[in-house]
């Protein structure tokens, strides 16, 4: 079975871009460009890591994390984006339980290389 | 005069000058608020161009990277090129970005301890294959025991990349390219640790030394053409030096190269 990537991030030319590339290196994609769309995946089709947009229209993305933490032992790796590369988004970010902050745009191969290093540290636990 | 009369007048005067008081705290606190919403807006402007921008860059990349499968070496240049002109344009968006909160006077410090030599390395490394492409020699020399900063290092990588980055620039192929670090004289704040960086390249006239600081300001339009800047550059180097309690200035003959100096305070050294 492929992993399960979910993708919260609001704008419409930026999923497409990802969508493309997490499909293209053998990934099966979910999308929310909302909170509470993101919590509805969470709990129906639960994914292996999300991909989280810090700002979703006026939300905050790290509001999603409480939704995460109640998903117990099957706990998504949380990585957020941002294009603030202060060191207290930084902060924040580790701060709320995610695995590492990237600064978009993402570098493809970087993020399919890290993506791999995940869900192997995953299968791992 | 009556006693009366007096007190009457200094009640009026007394009177009039809290009104004025008041008056005065509200224009300052308006004034706060517009230097506020002026600087939420760049943020929100700078969240907004960002965005649509990471989408075009990122296709770029997956086309580049042979994700959707190899491109012909044209093809690969084409892209490059689309991906290239993007960075640039995102550069210059957190430029903007940087240079309102410092005018906001919200930007911070994250001070640790650190060599500049490791800076100056760091900066040099990023900059090689430019030196490389202009045939400049670039030299590097620190004075040897120079204690460790305590300072924001981004933001110090951040002013002496800016500097090394115009010295390239602004210097015909095949010039020369210096950057020093040494100990400053002794100031009344402290000691003070020297860093220059010189080139033989076109100069700055006399008259241009402090306009090349202020912000949107080229000495020659025709050179903003061609050296893609926002023109905040140096404006946002000094503003990071100026946080550090540093100066930044420059002394240059139009035709003879230019030395831009910057000092940074350092603690507790003999």
């Amino acid at each position: 079975m492929l992993p399960h990537i979910l993708l919260v991030e609001d704008n419409a030319f930026v999923i497409g871009a990802l969508r493309l590339l997490l499909e293209e290196t053998g990934h099966r994609v979910s999308d929310a460009s909302s909170v509470a769309g993101a919590a509805r995946v969470l709990h129906a089709d639960p994914p292996d890591v999300v991909l989280l947009d810090l700002t979703l229209g006026g939300e905050d993305g790290l509001s999603l994390m409480s939704s995460i933490d109640a998903a117990g032992a099957r706990r998504p790796v949380v990585v957020a984006l941002t294009g603030h590369d202060d060191p207290a988004t930084f902060e924040r970010c580790a701060g709320a339980g995610c695995r590492t902050v990237l600064v978009k745009p993402i570098r493809p191969l970087e993020l399919k290389a890290q993506i791999a290093t995940w869900l192997g540290e995953r299968a791992g636990s | 005069m009556t006693r009366a009369y007096v007190d009457d007048v200094s009640a009026e005067r007394l009177a009039s000058l809290q009104e004025q008081n008041l008056e005065l705290s509200r224009l300052v606190a308006e004034l706060r608020n517009e230097a506020a919403l002026r600087t939420q807006f760049l943020s929100n402007i700078s969240h907004d161009l960002r965005t649509p921008l990471t989408a075009i860059i990122t296709h770029g990349e997956i086309l580049r990277d042979g994700i959707l499968g190899e491109l012909t070496a044209r093809q690969k240049d084409s892209v490059s090129g689309i991906i290239g002109g993007g960075r640039q344009l995102l550069d210059m968006i957190g430029e903007i970005l940087t240079y309102a909160r410092g005018a906001a006077n919200q930007l911070t410090l994250t001070r640790s301890e650190f060599s500049i030599e490791s800076v100056v390395d760091q900066v040099c490394a990023l900059n090689e294959s430019l030196v490389a492409k202009k045939g400049h020699a670039l030299s590097v020399s620190i004075e040897s025991g120079l204690p460790p900063l305590y300072a924001d290092r981004e933001k110090i990588a951040h002013v002496l990349g800016n500097l090394l980055g115009n010295a390239i620039d602004f210097t015909l192929p095949a010039g020369r390219v210096w950057i020093r670090c040494s100990r400053a004289a002794q100031t009344e704040r402290g000691h003070a640790m020297l860093i220059e960086v010189g080139d033989s390249g076109i100069g700055i006239a006399p008259e241009h030394h402090e306009l090349v600081f202020r912000e949107f300001a080229q000495v020659d339009a025709s050179a903003s053409r061609q050296h893609h800047g926002t023109g905040l550059g140096l404006a946002i180097a000094r503003k990071f030096v100026e946080l550090h309690d540093g100066r930044l200035w420059v002394e240059s003959v139009l035709g003879a190269g230019s030395r831009f100096y910057f000092t940074l305070p350092v603690r507790g050294v003999p």
